[in-house]
């Protein structure tokens, strides 16, 4: 196995996946979103995103938290401690592979 | 909400103006000031009549500290129901550099938080009003001052996550030509760029609110409101 063959078995595989390196991005960018903001943003149906968010919050990357914003009811998501550290390890795995390809980043 | 930024961080702040009830508020806050304070002008005793002042100064306090809970009450019943809820990042926490990187397209970072709306807008068209009190009164002064305020508000918004379109910020201009025209005794010139400006946010919120409610109708299940 070449050295870049290992660096991309070694990518986290939890946020690889393009349903869940979408709720990462957009969780990434803001303090926090509820499901539904969540669910319109990256076009996603509700079992599919309950499904990915379920993962994030089993590898602690994602904290997921019921509360009420006046008497509405939300479920709000935010990334962890955890989940920032992986998210940036993974964009600079993610960035330095393609760099050593001679793309342009 | 309109497509216009790549990056998660600037879409969430965009986010928050896309339901048009900050502008709402602060439009109506504007133009009660400025009815108290020309009320004050025609009513009160000629030796108070600068008191106005005082109005408006204790009407931006008001605004500035209760804006933003007044603001959650709306948005918790009106927008987070209808496209959910999201807490765009605060100013020292901005760090989309990797949105940016990963997405490998130059879109800038989020660098405006929400709280700028206030002073980039709100300040704006209240610092006018103090600006206005300095000017001996004429024809000219209300013409002149709201096409700067508008000229302003568009250049300081135009790379913001609440940019205004360029004939809005025109017919914000030209509301001053009115006064050409309509002769306004000058103490009651003071309160006008407040009364002006502050209808016209209320009518760019209004728009954007009936435009929003039409495009996004509540929920009639309990889908958009999970516990």
């Amino acid at each position: 196995m070449t050295e870049r063959a290992q660096e991309i078995a070694q990518l986290d595989r939890v946020i690889h996946e393009p349903a869940r390196l979408t709720i990462m991005l957009i969780l990434e960018g803001v303090s926090e979103a509820d499901f539904l903001y969540l669910q319109r943003e990256g076009g996603f149906t509700q079992g599919n995103l309950s499904g990915h968010l379920a993962k994030l919050e089993e590898a602690g990357y994602v904290e997921i938290e019921k509360k009420f914003k006046g008497k509405v009811p939300l479920t709000v998501c935010r990334l962890t401690g955890a989940g920032k550290a992986a998210f940036s390890g993974y964009s600079q795995r993610m960035i330095g592979l393609l760099k050593s390809d001679g793309s342009p980043v | 909400m309109k497509d216009v930024f790549v990056s998660y961080g600037r879409r969430a702040a965009a986010y928050w103006f896309a339901d048009g009830l900050p502008e709402i508020l602060s439009g109506l806050a504007l133009v009660i000031t400025a009815a108290m304070a020309f009320t004050w002008r025609i009513y009160a005793p000629k030796s108070s009549e600068e008191f106005d002042r005082l109005i408006v100064f204790a009407g931006l306090i008001l605004y500035f500290l209760v804006e933003r809970r007044v603001l959650d009450f709306l948005k918790s019943h009106v927008t987070y129901p209808r496209t959910g809820y999201v807490q765009p990042p605060e100013e020292s926490q901005l760090r989309v550099q990797t949105l940016t990187v990963l997405s490998l397209r130059p879109d800038p970072p989020a660098k405006e938080n929400v709280t700028f709306f206030k002073w980039r807008v709100v300040g704006l068209i209240w610092w006018v009003f103090w600006v206005a009190i300095g000017i001996p009164a004429g024809r000219w002064v209300m013409p002149v001052l709201m096409a700067a305020l508008a000229v302003t508000l568009y250049l300081v918004n135009r790379r913001s996550e609440h940019p205004y379109r360029w004939w809005s910020a025109l017919i914000l201009g030209l509301t001053g030509l009115v006064f050409v025209w309509v002769d306004v005794p000058a103490p009651l010139q003071r309160p006008l760029p407040l009364l002006l400006a502050g209808g016209w946010l209320l009518a760019q919120g209004a728009c954007t609110l009936v435009h929003y409610l039409r495009a996004n109708p509540y929920p009639r299940t309990a889908e958009g409101v999970r516990a």
